[in-house]
């Protein structure tokens, strides 16, 4: 982690706000990357200029999926934002919210003297710059005083101009955060886990395996999978995840086989093993499905026991033959 | 003017393939022919060999959910990367050992192995549960002509089988299904 990144305490708080949910701390964003490969999407723009996408910073804006992974495996809780606030502000206790009030004032004040000083700094450069000097009300006899300065090296005296005194206006801060504020915010248990699509088997079996997962529109998939960091790697998979009883037509298998093989991918259809499946589907795996080049793969990373019972998912990769 | 005697066209290769085959029908007949067919198209348009069609798993001596085939391609079918590599690697060697003057090829070497297919028509729906059926059946290598199972090399350990989906055109696609996530070859 850069040394500059203050420590992430789990676990952190997920932001719900109107439906989605959402990481604010960059901090939190980087850990959640670096530690449990969760990407989501940042979309943070600026409010005056929507249009400006290009480079969008935070929230970051989780899938469902990636926030009931967290929450399944204890790294993060869901916190329900409005209900926070309106709580949080309107219980507020008389001191915490005079202390909050002053506190705010004198950052205000500290702003206010540092213009002023800045702004003082300025003018005094620019009279430098051309050999005029300011004085001050405050130190006008002191000028006075220092007979020497009417004849210096030069032999010409360098003009005294009255510079206007800049005052302190107090500077009015809006809050950007309420978080001081308000404290760490506590768990929703109202919200429960997050509700996820059917294919979420398949992103939490992968998920598990170290692989990071986007959302797979641009392949007509669910997931396109990536083997590490997606700033680093091209992805291997275009998964789709399936009921163990839902039909699908083999025009999709010949489709997402097609797609997949011509852009060097495979697709992989899979799902929760459902009644009657006395195999581990783990068993069957490739030696080199997990690469040992990918630290997030390798089995000596510390697991979290889920608190939630993981039904068994078997997955069929799908390439083209070549005939 | 004589009336031209009305002789009845040949019947298609594939078609007398079907209606001459006497084997004992452990599926439905659809089934059977599909198999053969398909059988049909690898033997003459890919040229594969040794192609034998199997009703029942070799693991567990149950009935297949529909009969599978199993032969030989004429070249090798899959490559995993991983091997790819290896083969890479021994081909330079061999290229580097070669002397000065010769010709600089790479000559990667991949014997073909036998392997698995599966007969399917286009107009199926399929589940799961069907496909991990047919999995749970089949061996990590198809057995011999003489029913030997041979064991599956270090490149192998993950069951493969063929899909073979035919339209009614008769245009057959062929598709690599493995089980598990196995990553892709880098062509």
């Amino acid at each position: 982690m850069a040394p500059d990144m203050p420590p992430v305490q789990e676990p952190f708080p997920i932001s719900y706000v109107a439906g989605r949910y959402l990481l604010f701390d960059p901090p939190t964003v980087a850990y959640a990357r670096r530690t449990y490969n969760i990407t989501g999407v940042l979309i943070g723009t600026i409010p005056n200029l929507s249009q400006q996408n290009i480079f969008l910073g935070i929230p970051l804006e989780l899938t469902p999926e990636e926030a009931r992974v967290l929450v399944e495996q204890d790294h993060a809780y869901i916190v329900d934002d409005a209900a926070i606030h309106r709580e949080g502000f309107l219980e507020m206790s008389r001191e915490d919210r005079l202390a909050y009030l002053q506190d705010m004032d004198e950052k205000g004040a500290e702003i206010s003297r540092n213009v002023v000083r800045r702004a003082n700094e300025k003018t005094e450069r620019a009279l430098q710059a051309k050999g005029l000097r300011a004085i001050k009300r405050s130190d006008e006899s002191q000028a006075s005083d220092t007979g020497s300065l009417l004849f210096d090296e030069d032999g010409f005296p360098s003009p005294v101009v009255a510079a206007p005194e800049k005052k302190a206006e107090p500077t009015y801060i809006t809050p950007t955060t309420s978080c001081p504020p308000l404290h760490k915010p506590r768990p929703s248990p109202a919200l429960g886990l997050p509700e996820v699509p059917k294919s979420f088997p398949m992103f939490r079996y992968l998920h598990s395996k170290g692989y990071f997962m986007m959302p797979g529109l641009r392949f007509g998939c669910h997931y396109s999978v990536y083997p590490g960091d997606l700033l680093r790697y091209h992805s291997h998979f275009l998964a789709t995840g399936l009921d163990w009883d839902e039909e699908f037509d083999l025009l999709d298998i010949v489709g997402g086989g097609r797609l997949g093989t011509g852009v060097k991918k495979a697709y992989l259809i899979g799902g929760e093993v459902k009644g009657g499946a006395d195999k581990e589907p783990e068993e069957t795996l490739a030696p080199s499905a997990a690469p040992s080049w990918n630290p997030a793969l390798r089995p000596d990373k510390p697991e979290k026991k889920p608190r939630v019972k993981v039904e068994p998912v078997r997955a069929f990769s799908i390439e083209w033959a070549g005939l | 003017m004589a009336r031209a005697e009305v002789v009845p066209p040949q019947p298609a290769p594939v078609q007398s393939l079907i209606s001459s085959d006497t084997s004992r029908k452990t599926h439905d007949a659809a089934l059977h022919s599909l198999a053969l067919q398909i059988q049909h198209n690898l033997q003459y348009q890919h040229y594969w060999t040794s192609l034998r069609i199997h009703t029942h798993s070799p693991l567990t001596g149950g009935l297949f959910p529909r009969p599978l085939l199993s032969g030989l391609p004429p070249h090798r079918l899959y490559i995993h990367p991983d091997e790819q590599i290896e083969l890479l690697k021994e081909a330079d060697r061999a290229r580097k050992a070669r002397k000065e003057g010769e010709t600089g090829a790479l000559e990667v070497k991949a014997e073909p192995e036998r392997e698995w297919i599966l007969p399917a028509r286009l107009s199926e729906k399929w589940t799961l549960r069907r496909l991990a059926e047919v999995f749970d059946g089949v061996s990590q290598v198809p057995p011999e002509e003489d029913g030997r199972v041979e064991e599956a090399g270090k490149w192998r350990q993950t069951k493969r089988v063929v899909l073979a989906t035919v339209d009614t055109d008769s245009t057959v696609a062929y598709y690599i299904i493995q089980d598990g996530v196995v990553k892709p070859r880098q062509n």
